[in-house]
């Protein structure tokens, strides 16, 4: 019996953490395709995330003057926005430093964060507030193990994606040229492709998959304040790109479920009275571990 | 004693052997050349020498004690003052302050006392500033003096690049490439500073060079690299008349350093040509009274070097 | 006697212009503008007993923005975990008065042990972790002790929070800024021998380039972790007097906005530039009550009909400030005052900035990898 109780306290976590770890792979996944793109990390990648939810919720529930949407016509213009930010980030404080030291740009997406954060509160309002998630009802709903809709729709939303990523990045004359530029940027240039366009592109594209990383889950987690998806889920998606070597993609997906398995089970397992945020400190040892003992990450290759 | 002996120094990098059983020696007072194409080895030769490559095998010793894996900055105390190929200096900081950081392990006083900004600090931080103005004026550069590094000459660096090594109160001096950047007549005036240096600091000194006149005319001993292996030694007329030198130089990517001072093959003279001035150093060096030469090790030197 | 031999010295040809009254003409002006400046800032604000908050505040945040420099600034590594130094320090102030009994003096030793303590910890991951990575890291080791050890029972007495009360004759809000104020004057002192002593240099030589640093002598090993441990010292005592400022301290206040907010008033200050950093503090601490009591406040209702402006009109402001330092004025406030301060320091007005001149550390926004 007990023996059943502890698979249950094991199994329950790594599902649910599986679920949430899927979204933290789509986030780790745009990190590193900036990664390999610009050269740099992008602590604005999750509240992309967090604009296009607030943008989704806006339309759905029809806020000011905006119309009240369907929900998928609402969860497409959260999308957009999220391209949107990311593309404005690009033009206006990334590419004006492109001469600068890294560490440089990579402030200067924090700050980014800090004004997406700033811009939501302005909009939103500093409290929090509830999310409804994107697909209702459960799928399975057994004693101890319940799976929702929208984990499903998650599951499912990080197979297409990795698939549609990985045809796009193999078979796309866009897409090789996106990891072209990201290893010889100026060989690229004197084969005519735009260096410039093509990082517009993986801009996009990273905003693209954290305003579904962001809709997903707020959604999940049913609750969201200004910040609030960069709070949950930031650090997760940077330690799953570190999985990969912040060079791999699949390495960002596989290293995101893992992650998220290694949070839940942490946060379940250990009691609170032990050791407060174990979830967070397991992604921190985690991290710190992948980092001094395989800095080129567990599963990363230069791709 | 020997003040560096280098013994069956070995280094690979991945697939290249940069480094095979190299061995060299550098006695006190004397001005040691390390000569060879691009890409021999001279310059890592030197990060091993100084700490900053850990050999694979081999030793370096220093005064009778073993260095071998003493790291850089422990090294520079020892008394190892060196410059880099192409400058290493604080460049965003003056010249001023250039020459003050390289006196680091000399200053008089301690970390502790240099936070908490007591008297001892201040009178310390008085003998480094006057100790880099001497310097300064010596290598007469007092003009640069509160100019940032990064703004000046090739050249100026160079020289500023060997004041700082001589701030580092060196006991042997590595210098590689002090010339690179001058004209054939500051090349000139460096090879005259170094000798004057050498006589008033009592300095040692072992020198990567590429112009030809100058190690002629200030080495008393010549070392020559070829894809990491010791190919000659001798003194300078020795080293310059060695078949399998000539041919390295001339089979190699700088065939005019040797030709310039050497009777040139038929294809290599056209190149030497722009160097025609420097030839005249060839009858001024075998001018120059003979220099104390290795007493004893001269006799093994050779011995090894035929080995090698 | 020699004096009596000697032809008497030719009076310099500037000795008219050096005169007594070319000298009063010259510092009158200037000397003024200082009196009515340390008016302001020391009489006329901190009297203000609604505003004396929010100038400890500056003065605290002065510091931490000094021992951001040391890193940042000198060093050129990248931490984004001050706030957890800046927590530790708050806590073992707090945590040493009120349960172990400490006096009051000594708390500030403890709160700048325990500061450096982790900061060294960190600084012993940055020798294997660097650049971005570093940035990573720290960032990560600071929302970790947000939320693991500062939620920790003992610590936080049950979670209520920790009391730290201070002594009666600090009550005055305005006595404990001046209090504050002493402690930044003193880091101010201990930043300016710093960058003139042998480990300034060392750090400066380190950050552009660690072989020639080796070159030179210098540990480069040590004085990394000696740079982390001082300005994790630091930050660990302004998290001291953060903990009297507020009397209370509570785990939840360290997190993500603050590290954020640390870097940001750094960057925007000025890196390497003593005074920009400290204008960067003030301006960040201040910012909240100066858009509360002002005209900005009435466009709160007017324009945005929404009471959420104050909540984040800092950080909006911060962030747009920090990416236009970036984009546009790599020098940060630092650069901006500079023709201000030259001219204070008795040079002529100009707002050509002689570049050749002058410390290295003043170098634009030189934040390196």
């Amino acid at each position: 019996m007990s023996s059943e109780v502890l698979a249950l306290d094991l199994v329950v976590p790594a599902v649910n953490g599986a679920i949430q770890g899927s979204v933290y792979g789509l986030l780790g996944l745009g990190i590193v395709l900036l990664y390999k793109s610009s050269r740099i990390f992008n602590f604005a990648q999750a509240e992309f995330g967090g604009v296009a939810a607030f943008v989704w919720v806006f339309f759905d529930t029809g806020k000011w003057f905006l119309p009240d949407l369907p929900t998928p016509l609402a969860v497409v213009m959260g999308v957009l926005a999220g391209v949107l930010v990311a593309l404005l980030t690009e033009r206006l404080v990334v590419r004006p430093l492109f001469n600068a030291p890294k560490i440089t740009v990579v402030v200067a997406t924090a700050g980014v964060l800090l004004l997406l954060i700033a811009l939501e509160g302005f909009t939103y309002g500093g409290t929090a507030g509830t999310f409804p998630p994107v697909f209702s009802g459960d799928a399975y709903s057994g004693t101890a193990i319940r799976i929702t809709n929208q984990g499903v729709a998650i599951m499912i939303t990080l197979a297409v994606l990795s698939i549609a990523a990985a045809l796009f990045f193999s078979r796309t004359r866009t897409g090789t040229a996106i990891l072209a530029v990201s290893q010889e940027p100026t060989a690229t240039r004197l084969v005519g492709i735009s260096v410039e366009r093509i990082s517009s592109l993986t801009w996009a594209l990273a905003g693209f998959l954290a305003g579904v990383a962001g809709i997903l889950l707020a959604g999940t987690v049913g609750l969201a304040a200004p910040g609030s998806i960069t709070g949950l889920a930031l650090v997760p998606a940077f330690t799953a790109a570190v999985f990969g070597g912040v060079t791999s993609l699949p390495g960002a997906l596989v290293g995101g479920i893992v992650i998220g398995i290694i949070e839940a089970e942490a946060q379940t397992n250990i009691p609170k009275e032990h050791l407060p945020g174990a979830g967070k400190v397991a992604l921190f040892v985690a991290l710190l571990v992948v980092l001094l003992i395989r800095p080129a990450g567990l599963l990363g290759k230069e791709t | 004693m020997s003040v560096l002996e280098v013994r069956d120094l070995s280094i690979r990098f991945g697939g290249l052997q940069a480094l095979q059983d190299v061995s060299l020696e550098v006695n006190e007072f004397e001005v040691v050349g390390l000569i060879g194409p691009n890409g021999a080895g001279k310059t890592t030769a030197f990060n091993c020498i100084t700490g900053f490559y850990k050999p694979d095998s081999g030793s370096v010793r220093y005064r009778g004690q073993d260095v071998t894996s003493a790291p850089p900055h422990v090294k520079a105390r020892m008394g190892f003052g060196r410059t880099f190929q192409n400058v290493g200096m604080v460049k965003s900081a003056t010249a001023l302050e250039n020459l003050k950081t390289a006196q680091h392990a000399k200053a008089s006083y301690d970390v502790a006392s240099g936070l908490l900004g007591v008297g001892r600090m201040w009178q310390g931080e008085r003998e480094m500033t006057a100790k880099a103005e001497a310097i300064l004026d010596l290598l007469g550069l007092a003009h640069i003096r509160d100019k940032r590094v990064g703004g000046q000459s090739y050249g100026t660096l160079k020289l500023l690049e060997l004041g700082c090594a001589l701030a580092t109160d060196p006991d042997i001096l590595l210098l590689d490439e002090p010339t690179s950047g001058m004209g054939p007549d500051e090349s000139d005036e460096l090879g005259e500073r170094l000798l004057v240096l050498r006589r008033e600091f009592g300095l040692t000194m072992l020198v990567i060079e590429h112009h030809v006149p100058l190690v002629l005319r200030v080495c008393d001993h010549v070392y020559v690299l070829n894809f990491g292996r010791l190919l000659a030694q001798g003194t300078p007329p020795e080293v310059q008349s060695h078949p399998e030198v000539i041919a390295a130089y001339l089979g190699g990517e700088a065939p005019d350093a040797l030709a310039a001072t050497e009777e040139p093959a038929q294809d290599a003279a056209a190149q030497a040509a722009p160097h025609q001035p420097e030839a005249d150093a060839v009858p001024e060096a075998a001018s120059l009274p003979k220099r104390r030469r290795a007493r004893t090790a001269a006799g093994q030197r050779d011995e090894k070097g035929q080995s090698a | 006697m020699t004096a009596l031999d000697s032809p008497p010295v030719p009076a310099p040809v500037a000795a008219d212009r050096s005169g007594l009254g070319h000298q009063a003409l010259r510092w009158t002006p200037r000397l003024l503008v200082l009196m009515a400046l340390a008016y302001v800032v020391l009489v006329r604000m901190p009297n203000d007993q609604t505003f004396a908050p929010f100038a400890q505040d500056a003065a605290i945040y002065g510091i931490v923005g000094l021992s951001l420099n040391i890193l940042l600034g000198y060093t050129g590594q990248l931490s984004l975990g001050h706030n957890g130094f800046y927590g530790i320090g708050a806590f073992a102030a707090a945590y040493s008065l009120t349960v172990k009994g400490v006096p009051f003096g000594l708390t500030f030793v403890i709160a700048g042990l325990a500061g450096a303590v982790f900061a060294l910890i960190m600084g012993v991951v940055a020798l294997r972790i660097t650049g971005l990575y570093l940035a990573l890291i720290t960032l990560v080791f600071g929302l970790t002790l947000e939320d693991s050890l500062f939620q920790v029972a003992w610590l936080t007495n049950e979670g209520a929070g920790q009391q730290a009360n201070r002594p009666e004759w600090l009550f005055d809000e305005t006595r404990y800024f001046y209090f504050c104020l002493a402690f930044l004057a003193v880091a101010l002192y201990l930043d300016w021998v710093l960058l003139r002593s042998k480990t300034g240099r060392a750090l400066l030589a380190l950050k552009e380039n660690e072989r020639v640093a080796e070159a030179f002598g210098i540990n480069v090993t040590a004085f990394k972790l000696l740079a982390f441990v001082l300005s994790g010292a630091l930050c660990g005592i302004a998290g001291g007097l953060f903990a009297f400022r507020v009397g209370l301290v509570v785990g939840s206040g360290f997190g993500f906005a603050l590290a954020l907010t640390f870097v940001l008033m750094t960057v925007v200050g000025g890196l390497g530039s003593r005074l920009g950093v400290v204008m960067g503090a003030t301006l960040f601490a201040t910012l909240d009550y100066v858009l509360h009591s002002t005209w900005v406040h009435h466009i709160n209702g007017f324009v945005f009909r929404t009471d959420n402006l104050d909540q984040f009109a800092v950080g909006f402001i911060g962030a747009l400030g920090l990416i236009l330092t970036l984009v546009q004025y790599p020098g940060g406030i630092g650069q901006q005052v500079r023709p201000i301060t030259r001219w204070l320091s008795g040079h002529p007005f100009s707002i050509h900035d002689d570049k050749d001149a002058g410390p290295a550390a003043v170098e634009g926004s030189s934040v390196r990898a």
